[in-house]
């Protein structure tokens, strides 16, 4: 179980292509991270793993031997060696204890008060016990979430975007969890995430997804600190520069193509840059902010996601930029693909490697 | 004497009122909520067409019948149990046990229809949850329908809200006979009727206060499934 | 190796099983009892028209039978037009009702048998104080009627018709006939589609005209302050109630038994005389006429007599 293979994976929803020929294997261990933007297919190959989902064609083995997918008594047995944690936090309207204690209770197993009292102390909620779950703050409810994946032990630990909804603190005593029981008790992880420190910090290996695609596998070396930059454009405003210091102690960095970005740390020499797309601010007329940088550029791509519109912002005719807005301001601004609008963030947002 | 009679009247008309709708509610929660429940956790949804065409079919058909007027159930019952209709030889005509049929009728599409979506909305995430946590079909459906228990709870309460205040239909199929099926409602009309207020407004106290209870039930369900 | 194992949940199914099946049998022995109550034969259903109903004078009699017979009488009250469709339907023993012509069609098509006379009461016609027909102390309704079609058309009146198919908008109907009028559609004739409470309660808001029982008349009197009885006392405006047993034959599930006893005792000189004795506001009500063959001939029971001797030979509780 703890060695997984996926072999030529595709995924189809209602004629709508998620997955298109996914393949890796991930040693028995390993911390696996699939980094890729929103939509990417990231969630739905957790989900397959975590037989939740049956993929439309393709295989995944686990511990050498391929799942069947059709099998009830299958899916249940090997789930209940794999553990997951879901980027939208669910948990139940019961007590803390009742809520850890639940996998355990539908495995059949009656002696669970200290596995789950050792298990919340993991997770820094010693005392939280009796507590509805219901009442907790978001990173207490998502600790309590990766303690319910945890409490069985499983041999395959699958978490999705773990940290996404959480303030510091919280994201990293969650980290901190999750690098100690990869390397104490040797779990095998997959885990998505679209933060980039996140994989130099914990991954062992890391794929790029993009469009259902694998774009990149290898590790933080390998890719983030490749000469040739082409190779990053599946990933979301990750640029390669150099940077020099300025006089007001921030740095600007120029990644070609006479775009110089500043930021707020201080760095000299090659660095790998991100700029979260939920950080930049979309404008149609120039601004004047306190944003360190402004570019104007043409829409060259829209993609509706939901309640979300993600749009390919092409600056200086060469540089693409994503952006994310709220399908509302996009019907308001009456953008369109060629519309000419100006892009904004702070200096703080950008993001060294 | 008459003060003797008068509370021994209204003491009946009550309880035969609780008795009609506490049983009608009581059998449509034991119809309703299973089939509620089914159709909530969405079993028909993907794979195949047809199934999901079944799906849209029960469903708009519960939602049908959650708007009937209560005066149309109670003449088809009225038809269905009259001496030359097909269950006429029940011979349940102009007896509570007809009211609690008319009333089942009214109630149990709005159980189905309440505990659908309180399930329906809770389904995918906690299904999926208590899956994942290793839960077998069963027991993930048993847990969605514990997580939606306050969703059930309220629509027992708003069945029972719907079949004590209702008036029309076990007027048709009760009859309104004194000490056998009057109800609060059907004794209202009739009292208004003949101009014995001091009964009627008894009566009206007696429903009003039915209904503050039902009502402050429901919101006490409603603030609490707000604060969680 | 793993197995699935179920001890978690089979707690929690089982309980649920459990609660499940005692409701069930709950529910089942109540049903049980009540369907054991409802299909006792020693019911007697009797359908009538709300205008008797809302006198009280079932209420009255109704005690009287059931201390000397031990049956109870479910009495559903309905307008005639209903009342007279349940039985045809078998979903009553017998009938009580005032309408001869509904009554006739009900008898000739076979439905109901031994038709006959029990009692009478007689309407009235009653308007607002101020008069504006002109109709106060005439004898005679037909005059009265045509006056107000003419005041009204002139917006000076107006007529509130019960438009039920009850007796008493039977009666109505058949006093236009005469006149040829065909009163539809007009402003001053408003179809209420209510019963007589309800239509006393509007002519008095409205100050109109209306023809009602004087039962109900004389029970909401003291709350219909504008109204006044302006005309009474014609043959056409008395008002005779009729019982009729559904046919055994045709409904041999109902308790033809016990609706013969009733309509017997109902007919008995202790019936009349408790019918005779029913006071309301220190008036008499409804008159005895089953054993008055000539006044029940006058008012459309032509075989009172034969009917009345049929129903003395009977002897249904030996």
């Amino acid at each position: 179980m703890s060695k997984v293979e996926v072999k030529s994976l595709f995924k189809e929803y209602s004629g709508r292509q998620v997955l298109k020929g996914i393949t890796f294997s991930v040693q028995k261990g390993e911390f696996f991270v699939l980094l890729g933007p929103n939509g990417s297919g990231k969630t739905t190959l957790l989900k397959i793993l975590d037989l939740l989902e049956e993929p439309t064609s393709g295989e995944v083995w686990l511990n050498g031997e391929p799942v069947d997918y059709s099998s009830s008594k299958e899916r249940v047995m090997l789930r209940r060696r794999i553990g997951m944690v879901f980027q939208q936090t669910v948990l139940f309207n019961m007590s803390v204890l009742d809520n850890v204690a639940y996998p355990l209770k539908v495995r059949g197993e009656r002696n669970f008060e200290q596995k789950v009292k050792s298990v919340l102390e993991l997770v820094q909620l010693k005392g939280f016990e009796r507590k509805n779950a219901l009442t907790l703050s978001g990173g207490e409810a998502q600790r309590v979430a990766i303690a319910q994946a945890l409490v069985t032990e499983p041999e395959l630990l699958l978490l999705d975007e773990p940290t996404a909804n959480l303030d510091p603190k919280n994201a990293s005593i969650v980290e901190e969890v999750i690098s100690h029981i990869n390397r104490e008790k040797e779990i095998t992880i997959i885990m998505t995430t679209h933060n980039v420190s996140q994989v130099e910090n914990l991954a062992d290996r890391v794929a790029i997804l993009d469009g259902g695609r694998m774009e990149l596998l290898g590790t933080f070396q390998e890719i983030f600190r490749s000469p040739s930059p082409n190779k990053n454009l599946a990933m979301d405003n990750i640029f390669h520069g150099v940077s020099r210091i300025t006089n007001e102690g921030t740095s600007i960095i120029d990644i070609g193509d006479g775009v110089h970005i500043e930021a707020a740390f201080k760095r000299v020499g090659n660095v790998t840059i991100h700029v979260p797309p939920e950080d930049i601010i979309l404008s149609k007329y120039p601004l004047i902010s306190s944003a360190r940088n402004t570019f104007e550029g043409t829409i060259t791509q829209i993609t509706d996601i939901g309640h979300i519109v993600r749009l390919r912002v092409k600056v200086m005719s060469i540089k693409d930029f994503i952006v994310q807005v709220t399908k509302r301001s996009f019907n308001e601004m009456q953008l369109n693909i060629g519309s000419k609008v100006y892009i904004a963030f702070k200096a703080s947002s950008v993001q060294a490697n | 004497m008459y003060e003797g009679i008068f509370w021994e009247e209204v003491l009946n008309i009550t309880l035969l009122s609780l008795k009609v709708s506490g049983l009608a509610t009581l059998i449509g929660a034991l119809i309703g909520i299973p089939i509620g429940t089914f159709l909530g956790l969405r079993r028909f949804k993907g794979k195949r067409t047809i199934m999901r065409f079944v799906d849209v079919i029960m469903k708009t058909i519960v939602n049908t019948f959650m708007g009937l007027p209560p005066v149309v159930v109670g003449l088809i019952v009225y038809l269905l149990l009259t001496a030359s209709g097909p269950l006429g030889w029940l011979g349940l005509l102009y007896t509570p046990m007809a009211m609690i049929m008319t009333q089942l009728i009214i109630v149990i599409p709005i159980i189905i229809g309440i505990t659908m979506s309180a399930v329906g909305s809770i389904e995918k995430s906690i299904r999926e949850k208590a899956l994942s946590l290793g839960a077998t079909e069963t027991q993930a459906a048993l847990l969605v329908l514990r997580e939606a228990r306050m969703g059930v709870l309220s629509s027992i309460i708003a069945a029972f809200g719907a079949a004590i205040s209702e008036v029309g239909g076990i007027m048709i199929t009760g009859g309104n006979i004194r000490w056998w099926t009057r109800t609060l409602t059907t004794a209202i009309v009739i009292e208004t009727e003949l101009g014995n207020f001091t009964m009627a407004l008894t009566l009206g106290a007696i429903l009003l206060t039915i209904a503050f209870i039902i009502n402050l039930a429901l919101t006490i369900i409603q603030v609490k499934g707000a604060r969680e | 190796m793993y197995t699935i194992k179920h001890n978690g949940n089979m707690k929690i199914v089982s309980e649920t099983l459990a609660v499940f099946l005692v409701l069930v049998v709950v529910i089942v022995s109540v049903f049980a009892y009540e369907w054991h109550i409802c299909s006792q034969k020693s019911i007697i259903a009797l359908a009538t028209t709300t205008s008797t109903y809302d006198s009280g004078l079932l209420e009255y009699l109704m005690p009287y039978f059931q201390e000397k017979y031990g049956i109870a009488v479910h009495i559903i009250s309905v307008g005639t037009g209903q009342a007279i469709e349940i039985a045809r339907r078998g979903d009553v023993d017998l009938v009580l009702v005032h309408s001869t012509q509904l009554e006739l069609e009900f008898v000739n098509s076979g439905c109901g048998v031994h038709r006959i006379g029990v009692m009478y009461n007689d309407f009235v016609i009653i308007g607002p104080a101020n008069d504006p027909a002109g109709i106060s102390g005439l004898k005679n309704a037909t005059e009265a009627f045509r006056r107000i079609a003419e005041e009204g058309a002139k917006n000076n009146a107006k007529f509130i018709s019960r438009a039920d198919k009850s007796g008493t908008h039977m009666l109505e109907l058949s006093i236009w006939k005469k006149l040829n009028l065909r009163p539809l559609n007009k402003t001053w004739y408003v179809e209420a589609g209510s019963g007589m409470g309800a239509v006393l309660r509007m002519a008095n808001e409205m100050n109109a005209y209306t023809l009602t029982d004087r039962a109900t008349w004389l029970s909401f009197k003291n709350q219909l302050t504008n109204l006044r009885v302006l005309v009474e006392d014609d043959v056409v405006l008395l008002n005779p109630y009729a019982i009729i047993l559904v046919n055994p034959e045709k409904y041999p599930k109902r308790n033809y038994e016990g609706a013969l006893m009733l309509a017997k005792w109902m007919i008995s000189e202790e019936g009349q005389n408790l019918i005779a004795s029913f006071k309301k506001w220190g008036e008499t009500l409804f008159k005895p006429m089953a054993r008055n063959i000539e006044l029940a001939q006058l008012l459309g029971f032509p075989e009172q007599e034969k009917e009345l001797a049929w129903y003395d030979m009977q002897e249904p509780w030996v």
